[in-house]
């Protein structure tokens, strides 16, 4: 009989007062436990938010610095049926030959190549779907300050799926792969129109015909790589590299002669846009106006309206990052009240229940003391009883925050993703990283046994000393 | 052979209480030999309790000293104080106090815990000493489940853990019933004449003080009266009313047939 098994019958001894005070002392422990995980996921995706959105921010800058002298001209859907339909745009979806565009919105590396999905949507730099006709255009590159002009057809290639909801039916296309024509002509040895990070083979060369530059997603999708032929839309063409692409929209897209893919898809003479290149960034308003003047049925977007739009995309950010940060501070804050909070109240009750227990033993003490135990082993009894107590009561907490860390971080701090609202995209990144959840790390279980012990020490050192401080001849009295 | 275990010399207890004082021992002496058997007998408030305190080093006493085993420890600080209670004194209690959640064993292990006796040994001398108390068999309950008579055994195998020079009991057939009573003091007489243990026994209870050797009567924190116990001849084996030859056992003198009611039983008077 040490002075540790007393401790562990005296709390077994009472069996109910024990249990309730390890379940609140548990709880506490519990949100001490899950706080700190909370706080660590809240920096997270805080973290993960700035990392995102500013190198999104970077890349596109960078991107649209080295295309300033580049105007993207699209035809706007509202003109489609003014007699620029393809020929065969009176059929209808799932044939051979689809028509041009589809739902999809794909684009090429530069413009806004490298904005990921969640930035894309139409906003700017991406492709038309609307077909032009070519030669209504050529007039373009007599406009002075023009230096090339670089037509392009893009097609997204699905299949129609039907939907039953609420009784109706909805057809919408998934998209499979996106064939994009480039002409491959010198035009794009002098200017940025095909992807350039290739990983594999090489890239497109001036008169290639019958060969594509396809993506790593085409290349798992059509079960081909560098060297080996594919057959898109019934016609076979030789797979001559793999390009990595850096961002959502040209995950899909393969790169072939533009005059193939308009054979290919039944749009001979048509395309889907035009890629103006200025003399110089300083003419390049004046072209844009040239061009919207000879053509005002297009869209013109310079790469300066790029850049603003940018801009107006940065404050956004911004705005939302200072969001995030000021919730990280909030959360800070919080979590340590509510830690203070919840130590105190973990202390405060391993006192109130340490003094009780001593009060309550008081005869106890004094025999103990009468028999000859010193005052210094009478302490280290209870203190050691207070120690217990909240050892056990973490390895509940422990328990309580493995499962319950989210909810419980999730009622008692604020979390970031509720603050940040930059759009679809990011939003949707972010929402799973709000929530805390606590992994049983050696480490993390031997804090809070060490914490718990300290705590337990603490909260009964007062106790404790009252306890060693009891006089022996209490033990004589009756009442 | 008169080797002094206790002395005391001029003890006075003084308690204040606000602004009153309340002299509960004043210029006591006296001095108890090994293997005496001393009963304190005296009305309430009388200052037993204070007495048995002070001897036990529970509490110190105003002005006077207290030598035990030669030592006066009325100068002693705490920490010196814990060693001498533990290994110098043996406490029973009115009311027992023993550790509820210990069983019988355990209870008298723990004063040779606090002198670091080695388990084993602890084991082996509790087990003899509730075999002594008349326990065998029950080492293993607990205090709720022994009767009040063998609870009280207990603590006196506990208050016998450490060899003590004295064995202190403060009114130890107070909560126990006739037979039990007799039991107990019985036990504590045998306990004198067959270990030599010296016993300061505080009661009200005089059939209980006759079984001691010696009798002193507390009045207003003195000693007023000192008497012979029905225990010294009981140790001499000699009937005090004929002066014939009796036995420890005996509850009737064989020679003069008249009861020996020093044995604690119901008695006519
Ligand atoms: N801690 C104390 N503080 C103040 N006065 C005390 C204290 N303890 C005892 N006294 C007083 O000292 C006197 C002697 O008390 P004590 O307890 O020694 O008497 P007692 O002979 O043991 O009585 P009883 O037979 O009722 O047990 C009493 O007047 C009592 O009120
Ligand atoms: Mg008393």
């Amino acid at each position: 009989m040490g002075v540790l098994s007393r401790a562990i019958r005296n709390i077994s001894r009472r069996k109910i007062r024990a249990l309730l005070v390890i379940i609140a002392l548990g709880f506490c422990m519990a949100i001490m436990v899950s706080i700190p995980a909370g706080v660590t996921a809240n920096q997270e995706s805080t973290l993960a938010l700035t990392q995102n959105l500013g190198s999104v921010i970077t890349q596109t800058e960078a991107t649209i610095n080295q295309t300033l002298t580049q105007i993207e001209c699209t035809l706007a859907p509202s003109f489609e049926g003014f007699g620029f339909a393809p020929p065969s745009s009176g059929s209808s979806g799932n044939m051979a030959q689809p028509p041009i565009g589809g739902n999809f919105t794909p684009s090429r590396p530069f413009g806004g190549g490298n904005i990921p999905g969640q930035f894309g949507g139409g906003q700017f730099g991406s492709r038309g779907t609307t077909p032009m006709n070519e030669s209504l255009y050529y007039d373009i590159s007599s406009i002075e300050g023009v230096v090339a002009v670089v037509p392009t057809l893009t097609v997204s290639q699905g299949t129609n799926q039907t939907m039953e909801m609420f009784g109706r039916s909805f057809t919408r296309l998934v998209v499979d792969y996106v064939i994009e024509g480039v002409p491959l002509t010198s035009v794009i040895d002098e200017y940025p129109i095909l992807p350039t990070n290739i990983t594999a083979g090489r890239n497109l060369q001036a008169g290639d015909s019958g060969v594509v530059l396809i993506s790593a997603n085409n290349s798992a999708f059509f079960g081909v790589g560098v060297g080996d032929t594919i057959e898109i839309l019934g016609q076979t063409f030789l797979v001559v590299g793999i390009h990595g692409s850096t961002g959502v929209e040209d995950q899909l897209t393969l790169y072939m002669n533009l005059s193939d893919a308009q054979s290919l898809t039944g749009n001979v003479g048509y395309i889907t846009g035009l890629t103006v290149f200025a003399e110089s960034s300083a003419v390049v308003s004046d072209v844009a106006s040239a061009i919207s003047e000879l053509h005002p049925e297009l869209t013109v977007v310079t790469g300066q309206q790029r850049l603003q739009q940018l801009e107006a995309m940065r404050r956004n950010y911004e705005t939302a990052l200072a969001n995030a940060e000021s919730t990280l501070a909030q959360t800070q804050g919080t979590a340590v009240q509510v830690t203070i909070v919840a130590v105190a109240a973990a202390s405060l009750i391993v006192l109130f229940v340490m003094l009780y227990t001593v009060r309550e033993r008081t005869r106890e003490i004094g025999t103990l003391k009468a028999i000859g135990f010193s005052d210094w082993t009478v302490m280290s009894q209870f203190m050691l009883e207070g120690v217990l107590l909240s050892l056990v009561a973490s390895v509940v907490g422990i328990a309580v925050a493995s499962f319950a860390a989210p909810t419980l971080s999730g009622l008692l701090l604020p979390t970031v993703t509720q603050q940040v609202n930059m759009g679809r995209g990011v939003t949707a990144a972010t929402a799973s990283t709000g929530t805390a959840s606590v992994t049983l790390t050696p480490e993390l279980v031997l804090m809070a046994l060490g914490g718990a012990a300290l705590l337990g020490a603490l909260g009964s050192l007062y106790p404790a000393w009252r306890a060693a401080r009891t006089r022996p001849a209490e033990a004589m009295r009756y009442e | 052979m008169n080797e002094a275990v206790l002395k005391l010399e001029n003890l006075s207890k003084t308690y204040t209480l606000g602004k009153r004082n309340v002299q509960a021992l004043s210029n006591v002496n006296l001095q108890v030999n090994k293997g005496e058997f001393v009963a304190i007998m005296g009305p309430s408030g009388s200052g037993k309790t204070t007495l048995l305190n002070i001897l036990g080093c529970l509490d110190k006493p105003t002005a006077g000293l207290v030598l035990l085993d030669g030592v006066d420890v009325t100068s002693l600080p705490e920490k010196e104080l814990y060693k001498i209670r533990g290994s110098k004194i043996g406490f029973v209690f009115q009311t027992f106090n023993l550790l509820p959640y210990l069983n019988a064993r355990e209870n008298v292990e723990l004063p040779m815990e606090s002198l670091k006796v080695p388990k084993d040994e602890r084991k082996r001398r509790a087990g003899e000493l509730l075999a002594m108390v008349g326990l065998s068999g029950r080492e293993e309950h607990r205090p709720q489940r022994l009767s009040a008579g063998e609870q009280q055994r207990v603590a006196i195998a506990r208050a016998l853990a450490n060899n003590p020079a004295l064995i202190l009991a403060d009114e130890p057939t107070g909560n126990l019933d006739a037979k039990n009573k007799y039991e107990i003091v019985k036990l504590l007489a045998n306990l004198n004449i067959n270990q030599g243990t010296t016993i300061i026994m505080v009661t009200h209870d005089s059939n209980v003080a006759s079984q001691a050797e010696r009798l002193l009567f507390l009045n207003d924190g003195k000693i007023t009266r000192e008497k012979q116990g029905l225990h010294l001849v009981k140790k001499k084996l000699m009937c005090p009313y004929c002066g014939g030859k009796i036995q420890a056992e005996d509850t009737m003198c064989p020679s003069c047939r008249k009861k020996l009611k020093y044995q604690g039983e119901e008695d006519g008077d």
